[in-house]
């Protein structure tokens, strides 16, 4: 059953993100996303890690691409307004050739990758675990990282604000 | 039993939630009236039987599902939508899956939780739907094409988006209170007392973050007064204006759910869910002679104003009509025997030897019963507030949500993080 799930999830989220490469208009290439971040916060949920369920809807479908879509629709792109691609196969023929070692290295790294063996820990994804060891064997590079969301925050601020003088 | 007790919040979960949308509307349209000083609803009937105005919302859901389903000939995605109004209703059912509506149940040692879906998510369940229920009118403005839907759509979304930040912050602040996400072990923290006789509901303890989830519980189910999404006045109906039918009926349906899913949220995060004040689960168990006694008493203390009601105003003077004559009757004998026989039942109870699984079911029903009145008290302040205050300006609302809600919460996180490690 977690089999034929897995490969449902997996295919949809690859059918989906095809789609949302060759995806002609942007809102649609938004709602492929949304599919795609769907499909993964299902493999996520099959891994039996909860928490990143309930995060990866949360943020990236539930705040993220709800962001993108709400400028998308602000922005009211008219069909005339999209750049004209004549050579949109042949370039995506070029960069998935070009791509393709990368891929082939990378199923070589999982397909040798040792099994897990062990049963997990009980309380494996669940909010506790993942908050215990971001604040016990991870805090630094965690508070680096929110500095730099701080900073990048403090950027945008700045960039965007205008001077009321000028 | 295994798989009854596995059935039974289900069903409770349907009826709570679209089961008693008919009474929702009903409610929402007589307490408007009240306060509009009309009447409201009262003359649709079957065979003369009114139910006060609830036969008329019936009518009202017969008539949307007849009604002819017609697609404009502008749309161009007929995917898009159609999918729009399910994407909303099916976020905001879902919701309801994470309410706990009674404690955990344990019978011959087997422990079912009584929530439709028993997950670990508690909290994070709920903003993540919420979350998700934006598409649905994103999507809708969008392949509306039509200028009103377009401008609806895009007031709801930023209003959601720019709410669900103050709401997030409010609900950090009752995580480190509760000291847990989940929805039952919060509810088995606000059966405690603090100072020794103040029940500990997130309310009392916590009433900046319950203010501030409550406001945005208001933005976040579109009602008024922060109902600009649809402001007839501006902009037609919003991002529903090109809907028809059933299709409009999945948005009406879907607003009310996402209005009795907040409120129960706000039961169960504020004002001690399922539980009775100064009773928690184990004092029902223990002492099933009170239990019972308890139930017997709060019975008679529900119907007999209940029934002296019906008798009273189911009649008007100077209205001649014999349906509302038999109608009153009919309710008085069917309410009085209720009344009669499950007082009966109860007392056989009382008198003979207590089976202990029968003590567990009436706790767990008394409890079910304890959700549904704090349930409909919080509904019925949702809808006062819907017709007693009138509709915010656009920029009033942003001002509100950035400027006043947010640093709220955030001074609230600062305070409540103080607290809890002092």
């Amino acid at each position: 059953m977690s089999d034929l799930l897995f490969y449902l999830l997996g295919s949809v989220s690859l059918i989906g993100a095809v789609a949302m490469v060759l995806a002609v208009q942007p809102i649609f290439a938004a709602i492929y996303f949304i599919i795609v971040l769907i499909a993964l916060a299902g493999i996520f949920a099959l891994l039996g890690s909860s928490f990143m369920f309930a995060i990866q809807i949360i943020i990236y479908a539930g705040a993220i691409v709800s962001l993108i879509l709400f400028i998308i629709m602000f922005l009211n792109i008219q069909p005339k307004n999209l750049p004209k691609e004549p050579i949109k196969t042949r370039m995506i023929v070029i960069s998935a050739a070009l791509v393709s070692p990368f891929s082939f290295l990378l199923i070589r790294t999982i397909s040798h990758t040792p099994l897990q063996l062990h049963p997990l820990p009980n309380d494996f994804g669940t909010l506790k675990s993942i908050g215990a060891s971001l604040y016990s064997s991870f805090v630094f590079p965690f508070e680096l990282i929110s500095l730099l969301l701080l900073v990048s925050l403090i950027g945008s601020i700045i960039l965007t604000h205008q001077e009321k003088e000028a | 039993m295994n798989s009854w007790m596995t059935v039974v919040p289900i069903l409770i979960m349907v009826l709570l939630s679209v089961g008693i949308i008919p009474l929702l509307i009903w409610m929402e349209r007589r307490i408007a009236s009240m306060v509009q000083n009309r009447l409201g609803p009262n003359r649709c009937n079957i065979h003369g039987f009114r139910l006060g105005g609830i036969v008329q919302s019936i009518a009202d859901v017969i008539k949307l599902l007849y009604k002819e389903d017609f697609y404009p000939r502008h749309i161009r995605n007929r995917f898009l939508f159609l999918i729009a109004p399910v994407i909303v209703f099916v976020a905001s059912f879902l919701t309801f899956a994470v309410i706990p509506f009674a404690d955990t149940v344990t019978i011959h040692g087997h422990r079912y939780a009584m929530q439709a879906l028993p997950t670990t998510l508690g909290i994070l369940w709920f903003l993540a739907l919420t979350g998700l229920g934006i598409y649905g009118i994103i999507i809708a403005g969008w392949s509306s094409h039509n200028k009103f839907g377009i401008l609806g759509a895009l007031r709801a979304s930023s209003q959601l988006i720019s709410y669900e930040i103050a709401m997030g912050l409010s609900l950090v602040s009752m995580i480190l209170t509760y000291d847990t996400i989940h929805l039952n072990d919060m509810v088995a923290y606000q059966s405690q007392t603090f100072f020794g006789f103040l029940p500990a509901w997130g309310i009392l303890i916590q009433p900046l973050a319950a203010l501030i989830f409550v406001i945005t519980a208001f933005a976040e189910t579109n009602r008024a007064p922060f109902d600009v999404a649809e402001g007839e006045s501006e902009i037609v109906a919003g991002y529903h204006t090109e809907y028809s039918a059933m299709k409009f009926g999945l948005f009406f349906v879907g607003e009310y759910l996402a209005m009795t899913a907040s409120a129960a949220l706000i039961v169960t995060l504020f004002l001690g869910g399922y539980t009775l004040p100064w009773v928690s689960t184990e004092m029902m168990l223990s002492s099933p002679d009170l239990l019972i006694g308890g139930l017997i008493l709060g019975q008679w203390a529900l119907f007999v104003p209940l029934m002296l009601w019906i008798r009273k105003n189911n009649l008007r003077r100077g209205v001649v009509c014999n349906g509302r004559e038999r109608e009153r009757h009919v309710l008085l004998w069917l309410f009085g025997s209720i009344l009669l026989i499950s007082t009966a039942l109860l007392g056989t109870m009382l008198a003979g030897v207590i089976d202990p699984l029968a003590i567990t079911l009436l706790s767990a029903g008394v409890q079910v019963g304890t959700f549904i009145l704090k349930l409909f008290a919080v509904i019925v302040f949702f809808i006062v507030v819907r017709w007693t205050f009138p509709r915010f300006r656009y920029d009033q609302i942003q001002y509100l949500g950035w400027y006043i809600l947010l640093p709220l919460g955030l001074i609230n996180i600062f305070i409540t993080a103080f607290a809890v490690i002092l």
